[in-house]
């Protein structure tokens, strides 16, 4: 299972966007900064935006599902229980994934951002597509939802998973780091690997390697762990 | 069309020549082909059309209850031809800068303002309704009549939420009423004659023009 992305250019107004290389199964992270061309990215990947030359081509990608930055575009249902129901859900799956339950006859509406966001999420996940796409899943989010919402990333051991993000303090366990920049999308490779060629790798990652250290992933702890094994 | 005071004058008496009369609204329309960029100024089919729809869609009510629906369908979609061009035309600020050269700083201020914050939804509601049809195409809700209530629903929570945003924005500014801007324009040679111009369906739209072909006739 994998998607490649052939040449792919897309352009809009004064915005052109340009990308190769390919997501093979495993979590992947597009970080930049905002307005770098990620939510197209994430579009063009969904199917949702036509490039204008190259291609996106999926290999053995049966279902895709696309998280939209802004949650409350999402909502097609009065109840928060509908709302489950209408991503093709068992309500009471979902609401306990996002810890919504006692909330499950009230307006969608009447959630924070925040809510809506661990819903959405929680539903997106539990779709349990071969290619899932996450525009900015950590926005409107609190460290300690943050940090649950990339658990339940890592959880995730089959598929594709796109993570397009400019989160920098909180971030789950990734197999790969791409970057954008003014829309242009660079392959940074493999974790490990790819860490000390990350332009837009976090401080804490930052100050890690400075100090010579070599973390194994991108969190936090992941920072902690390899500046605790060069100072024995 | 550069000066938007001349802008602003023209749209305004070239609707009321349209929506008076099926002859105003046919000067209209020759006055459209004159002097704007004709299609260039028009959105992109999937908004235009929409609106074309439901105008033909009520046309086509009246005309089965014995009204003028085609008169109504000619004059309403000459009115969304010269609103498109006005819209495309309109550039940030001069609707202020109008309302402030009419009106002064504390009335006009307060009448431009509110119009430059509801022009500037138009486009935030355009993206909005985008986004929205990407987020039902995901969960395979095919465009119809089924989607049109949560379309809705969601357009208008997040519309008065982005207005309740907006006042507060303004209240922790130290807005209170009216403000100050020096208003300049820039205007094109053909403006003028453009603006005299449209005074003509303007003119066609009241008078008696079947009474005078009775008497020449």
């Amino acid at each position: 299972m994998r998607v490649e992305l052939a040449d792919l250019v897309f352009s809009q107004d004064s915005f052109t966007l340009r990308g190769s290389g390919t997501f093979d199964e495993g979590v992947h992270l597009v970080s930049g900064p905002v307005g770098s061309g990620k939510s197209t990215l994430a579009l063009l990947l969904a199917g949702l935006l036509r490039p204008e030359r190259g291609a996106v081509r999926r290999h053995g990608v049966l279902t895709t599902q696309l998280l939209l930055q802004f949650p409350e575009h999402h909502i097609t249902s009065p109840t928060i229980a509908g709302e489950a129901a209408s991503w093709g859900l068992v309500p009471e799956d979902a609401l306990a994934l996002a810890e919504l339950s006692a909330r499950a006859d009230d307006d969608p509406f009447h959630l924070s951002r925040g809510e809506l966001k661990r819903l959405t999420l929680a539903c997106a996940l539990l779709r349990d597509p071969d290619l899932l796409l996450l525009d900015e899943p950590f926005s409107s989010l609190d460290c300690t939802a943050k940090r649950r919402a990339c658990r339940m990333l890592e959880k995730r051991d089959a598929g594709i998973t796109v993570v397009f993000s400019h989160e920098r303090a909180v971030l789950p366990r990734v197999d790969a780091i791409w970057e954008m920049e003014e829309g242009v999308l660079a392959a940074r490779g493999s974790v490990p690997d790819a860490i000390p060629s990350w332009q837009h790798a976090p401080p804490y990652l930052r100050c890690a390697l400075e100090q010579g250290a070599r973390p194994m992933n991108i969190r936090l702890s992941d920072a902690r762990e390899a500046l605790c094994r060069i100072r024995g | 069309m550069q000066d938007p005071r001349l802008r602003l004058f023209s749209v305004t008496v070239l609707s009321l020549a349209a929506f008076a009369s099926t002859v105003g609204a046919a000067a209209a329309f020759v006055w459209w082909l004159l002097f704007t960029p004709r299609a260039k100024s028009l959105p992109r089919p999937g908004v235009l059309l929409p609106l074309v729809a439901m105008v033909a869609a009520t046309a086509l009510v009246s005309s089965w209850g014995g009204g003028a629906g085609l008169s109504y369908l000619v004059r309403m979609t000459v009115i969304l031809l010269l609103a498109s061009w006005a819209y495309a035309e309109t550039e940030n600020g001069e609707v202020l800068a109008v309302a402030v050269w009419a009106l002064g700083n504390r009335v006009g201020f307060e009448v431009g303002l509110v119009a430059e914050l509801g022009i500037s939804g138009i486009s935030v509601l355009r993206k909005e309704i985008e986004q929205v049809r990407m987020a039902m195409a995901l969960k395979g809700i095919r465009p119809g009549a089924r989607s049109i209530v949560p379309l809705a629903v969601t357009l208008i929570v997040t519309q008065i939420r982005r207005a309740d945003e907006v006042a507060r924005l303004l209240v922790v500014r130290g807005y209170t009423i009216g403000g100050k801007t020096c208003p300049r324009f820039r205007a094109d040679p053909l403006d003028v004659p453009a603006a005299i111009a449209a005074v003509i369906p303007a003119l066609l739209s009241t008078l008696p023009l079947r009474d005078v072909f009775i008497l020449v006739g």
